[in-house]
């Protein structure tokens, strides 16, 4: 009983496993599997990681109870409990349910009901209210989808206002800036802060080539990790979550695939990358804005689905088959793909914008 | 200090484009330089009330015209009653700007124009060149008051002078001013050499002042350098920057007799006096000499300063940079250069004229031999290595080298040279042409065949010419100017102004076609006397020497009957005859004489040849030598527009190809109806055979041939257009049907 009491959270500005929540500056990512915060604490930028997720059950004091007792993260809500994060996937796997998630393909989806609600939630419990009014804080928006008509603004200013209401000067950042940011401040084209920067994430693909910081092109494709889950999953029949945890524990794309799963996701990864390649030669392509180059510039590729084994590999066979008006001088894989965009946030408030 | 530099002139920004914008500003933060975006055109108007003097980078992204209201009122600018002093820099799409005279007429301090894409670092660099410059005030000082003084010493004394205030001043002027930067040396690019190339990506030729070629010291073999400190430094690698022994040793010298192997300079100065960009003998640019070599051995190692050095020396015969000198004189690379060759070269530099191997043989070689004895007093080389060193033969070829397609190559010089200047030479362009190469090939072998039947036939010193031209766009496909380059460069295709005779007829038939005319219509060809503005009297004759009475409009030219053609121009009018002509593109003179009408009035083969192509069209077309010229980075410096109007309807159009037809299957041109396919065209043949020509067309070539003497003296008997011109022509049209 004393164990039990020890990891009841008594106090709500804690995380779960006994952090403080982040209060001081901090750059925030919001995604479609994954919110990421990373905040500098002293001289050490601590990142914390949740999974962008809720699953809703029916109230009783037993279910709270039990979620109390796993840490806390859980809302209350017109006679239901949300459990949320990590404790939602826990919950849903215990009574066989799949979890909801607010953002869909990158951007809140609004059509669900709650679904703000829950964006709000999971926000408290991983940031504080602002310890000094305008504390600033920076969160990731996606570019304008190439493939959708959808636009990013209403998720743009629904996550500001709730940002504000906690107290912070809350600034948007552009995902695929935020990870040219994390990830090349010294760059092999010697220019800092120039190269394209690409987030692969769950719900889409975002991509920025940046110029010293100058976000020049910008936009997204609302494909990603899911649409690998999904297509591989009808293709051979299996559920997505099935296939999602083969893609994220055995999967390694530079060995031949080993039964149906493996192939299927091969498969999807050279189709997705096959799009986004595509899609760079093509935007790239169409704008007067790239300046003269002297020197080849990098891609920086992050987020989970670069992390499979061999995806560095394969994104680069797909972009042989391109011509870019720029050259790229070498593809890198960011130093921790999952924080790239939170830890850019962050880079967003403190150096960059303080020349540097 | 620089960003106090900077700080004296502001440098403002504004573009439609907030990123284009942004992409410049962060440019030049990155270069330490105090920016300011503007977001409007107004908010730049306020910002050029704070002060006097500006850079200004505006960035018309699509629109120049647009900012033409703003250019005029920032050019008429004042502030206190006095002009600000503005350095503009236009980002432009448009390249043309440059040449835009009402910017020149606005009198900027200085105006750049750039095309796009922006080039920021260029920007940044020009931005930075635009600041107004601190030392021309510090030279200025030192030129009133130490000059002044200095002068009134004995040449010794000022040569002592020299080097106290080299040594003392060098540093000062090093430290504190920014007196000819380290940093310009290593950012120096050696001249680079321009290319040449065909639309099939040939390369015809390289242009250049300097052939230079960078070499890194790693490749230059040991010994090569060796030499060249034991003949020009023999302490390079112990002094730092001057060699006071030497100096004293060399004046010592001077004095004695003048054979003394090494000058009084050090490879770091030699270094530090190639930098500047002109010769100059004042004593300020003496000290500043020795002041950057100071800094210069502050900066670099011994070896980079060398490596430098060898890349930069002049050794004769345009061979700049050391690899440049083995290709010019041994023809292989500098890696390939043994001892006694090393010699030579290293023996060069003091005076590349006074020791060529070419024009004085036996200077250069004891002057080579000299410099064995350097090595191997100075212990580099064994005395076996030397006794056979100073045996070896000394270089008789000179290695220039030959180009492709030499008459195009040149004319495409002739027009390059006075738009882009020295530029052509020194910067590395890469020049895409129009020509062809396989075309090209095509046309060099007909004319040779053409010509060596000719010579069969006929005495010596038959010349000819052919050009071919893309009927669409006017592109120069092929050009041949004459028989061989290496002898006479004169070109025939587009410099030799001659009679087209026949050939250009069909300008008259046009103008009658013009005036309602039809290729049925009939003309008189008979005896008909014309009284000239002389009061002389004139009756043109046929070729045969018989009239052939009333005949149709098509049978007159397919036979080329010269009384119908003069009959036809009497009749049109021969200012009208002329106003076609000019329509058409030709510009030479065509005097209204009726003699004008059987082509007495000449021009040249690129006139005729360009004419023709509107026959096939109705459009006029510019003639085109170049695609593309890029820049050392591949950015496109200019992309010339084809450029056509239309100058001949439909109707008239019709009537003449259906004339040019006519030509080719029943009259003189009727050997081209060889070729199985649509071919239109007209021979032409002057007085006593002294020219011969056929111009024609398919439906994708322009194509003319010429052939005659330079002495304007007869071909041969009986020679005409048909048979000592078509036969080239055909051929060339065979072959170019064959290769597609
Ligand atoms: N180790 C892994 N290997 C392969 N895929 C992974 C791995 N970890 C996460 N993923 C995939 O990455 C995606 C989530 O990445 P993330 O960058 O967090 O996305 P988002 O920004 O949309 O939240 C999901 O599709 C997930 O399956
Ligand atoms: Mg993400």
């Amino acid at each position: 009983m004393n164990t039990t009491n020890e990891k009841m959270p008594s106090d709500q500005s804690k995380m779960p496993n006994g952090e403080p929540l982040a209060s001081g500056p901090s750059g925030i990512d919001i995604g479609t599997a994954n919110i990421v915060v990373a905040q500098k604490t002293g001289k050490r930028e601590i990142t914390r990681v949740q999974l962008n997720a809720f699953y809703t059950l029916p109230y009783s004091r037993m279910t709270e109870l039990a979620l109390l007792n796993e840490g806390g993260m859980f809302v209350k809500a017109n006679g239901k409990i949300h459990a949320l994060g990590y404790q939602a996937e826990n919950f849903a796997n215990i009574v066989g349910g799949i979890v909801k998630r607010p953002i869909a393909g990158g951007i809140l989806n609004a059509k669900e009901e709650d679904t703000t609600f829950i964006i709000q939630a999971l926000l408290n419990k991983l940031i504080a209210d602002a310890p000094v009014k305008n504390t600033k804080i920076c969160f990731n928006i996606p570019g304008s989808p190439i493939d959708d008509t959808v636009s990013v603004f209403y998720h743009e200013a629904i996550i500001k206002k709730y940002l504000e209401q906690k107290g912070y000067q809350a600034e948007p950042v552009n995902e695929g800036l935020a990870v040219v940011l994390s990830e090349l401040a010294v760059s092999s084209s010697n220019q800092p802060y120039t190269g394209i920067g690409i987030s692969l994430g769950g719900g889409m693909c975002n991509v920025c080539f940046a110029y010293l910081a100058v976000p020049v092109v910008t936009y997204s494709i609302r494909k990603g990790g899911d649409y690998i889950d999904a297509m591989a999953a009808e293709a051979v029949g299996e559920t997505p979550g099935k296939v999602r945890i083969i893609k994220e524990t055995q999967l390694n794309l530079t060995k031949t695939p080993v039964g149906k799963i493996e192939t299927g996701l091969h498969i999807y990864y050279e189709q997705l990358f096959g799009i986004l390649v595509k899609s760079l030669q093509t935007q790239l392509g169409s704008t007067d804005r790239i300046p003269l180059l002297r020197k080849g510039v990098p891609i920086v590729l992050s987020g989970g689905v670069a992390m499979s084994p061999g995806a560095k590999e394969k994104f680069k066979l797909a972009l042989d088959t391109v011509r870019l008006p720029i050259v790229i001088s070498d593809i890198i894989l960011a130093k921790q793909p999952l924080h790239a965009t939170a830890r850019g946030a962050l880079k967003n408030i403190s150096s960059v914008k303080s020349g540097k | 200090m620089t960003a106090w530099l900077f700080g004296i002139c502001a440098v403002i920004i504004h573009s439609p484009d907030e990123i284009r914008a942004r992409i410049i500003e962060e440019t030049l933060k990155a270069r330490g330089m105090n920016v300011c975006v503007c977001p409007t055109l107004a908010d730049m108007d306020a910002m050029l009330k704070q002060r006097s003097s500006w850079v200004v980078i505006l960035d018309t992204c699509h629109s120049l015209s647009a900012f033409m209201p703003f250019l005029t009122r920032l050019s008429q600018k004042k502030r206190e009653g006095k002009a600000l002093r503005i350095s503009l820099i236009l980002q432009s799409e448009d390249f043309c700007v440059q040449s835009d005279e009402a910017l020149q007429d606005f009198k900027f301090r200085r105006l750049f124009c750039l095309p796009d894409p922006i080039d920021p670092e260029k920007i940044a660099d020009l931005a930075r060149r635009a600041r107004p410059s601190i030392i021309p005030v510090i030279i200025a000082f030192l030129k009133n008051t130490i000059l002044e003084t200095i002068r009134l010493f004995l040449k010794t004394m000022i040569i002592f002078f020299i080097l106290v205030i080299g040594l003392a001043g060098g540093y000062v002027v090093t430290c504190i001013t920014s007196l000819p930067s380290t940093e310009s040396i290593e950012n120096y690019t050696p001249y680079q050499s321009s290319e040449m190339y065909s639309a099939d990506n040939v390369l015809l030729t390289e242009f250049f002042i300097q052939r230079r070629t960078y070499t890194p010291l790693s490749q230059i073999p040991p010994h090569v350098s060796q030499a060249i400190i034991a003949v020009e430094d023999t302490r390079f690698y112990k002094h730092n920057g001057i060699d006071i022994i030497r100096i004293g040793g060399a004046l010592i010298a001077d004095l004695k007799d003048r054979t003394y192997a090494q000058g009084a300079s050090t490879i770091t100065q030699q270094l530090a006096k190639m930098l500047f960009l002109k010769p100059d003998k004042t004593i300020t640019r003496k000290v500043k000499e020795i002041a950057l070599s100071f800094k210069i051995e502050k900066n670099y190692t011994k070896d980079r300063i060398l490596e430098m050095y060898l890349n930069q020396a002049y050794f004769g015969a345009r061979a700049y940079g050391i690899e440049a000198a083995s290709q010019t004189y041994f023809g292989k690379p500098i890696t390939a250069i043994d001892i006694s060759e090393a010699a030579l070269l290293a023996g060069l530099l003091k005076a590349p004229s006074l020791y060529s191997p070419y024009k004085n043989p036996k200077k250069a070689l004891k002057r080579r031999n000299l410099v064995l004895k350097q090595m191997i007093a100075y212990d580099l080389i064994s005395s076996g290595v030397y006794k056979k060193a100073v045996t070896s033969p000394m270089p008789e070829k000179f290695h220039g080298r030959k180009y492709k397609a030499p008459y195009f190559v040149d004319h495409c010089r002739t027009v390059l040279k006075p738009k882009l200047g020295d530029r052509l030479f020194s910067l590395g362009l890469k020049i895409y042409t129009t020509l062809d190469y396989k075309m090209q090939e095509i046309a060099e072998r007909a004319v040779n065949r053409g010509l060596d039947e000719l010579d069969k036939r006929c005495a010596k010193g038959i010349q000819a010419a052919l050009l071919a031209v893309e009927l669409s766009t006017g592109r120069i496909k092929a050009m041949v100017g004459g028989r061989d380059f290496q002898i006479s460069q004169f070109n025939r295709a587009t410099q030799a102004w001659r009679q087209p005779g026949s050939a250009f007829k069909p300008i008259v038939y046009l103008t009658a076609l013009n005036q309602g005319f039809k290729p049925q219509n009939t003309i008189q060809d008979s005896g008909t006397r014309y009284v000239l503005k002389n009061k002389q009297t004139w009756t043109p004759r046929n070729y045969t020497g018989v009239y052939h009475g009333t005949v149709t409009l098509k049978q007159a030219l397919a036979h080329s009957y010269n009384a119908a053609a003069v009959n036809l121009a009497s009749r049109v009018g021969i200012k009208n005859v002329i106003r076609t002509a000019q329509r058409l593109g030709i510009t030479s003179e065509i005097k209204p004489y009726f003699s004008s009408a059987l082509g007495a009035s000449e021009i040249t083969l690129l006139e005729l040849v360009c004419a023709y192509a509107a026959f096939a069209h109705g459009s006029r077309i510019e003639p085109m030598i170049i695609n593309r010229i890029m820049d050392i980075d591949t950015f496109t410096i200019t992309e010339p527009r084809v450029s056509s109007s239309r100058v001949i309807g439909e109707r008239e159009l019709a009537y003449l190809k259906s004339l040019l037809r006519a030509v080719v299957l029943q009259g003189s041109g009727r050997k081209a109806a060889a070729l199985n396919r649509e071919v239109y065209g007209k021979t032409g043949t002057t007085n006593g055979f002294v020219d011969a020509w056929f111009i024609g067309f398919d439906d994708f070539l322009a194509v003319g041939v010429w052939v005659g003497r330079d002495t304007l003296t007869p071909i041969g008997e009986g020679e005409a257009g048909s048979k000592a011109a078509l036969p080239i022509w055909i051929e060339f049209m065979k072959g170019v049907q064959q290769a597609q």
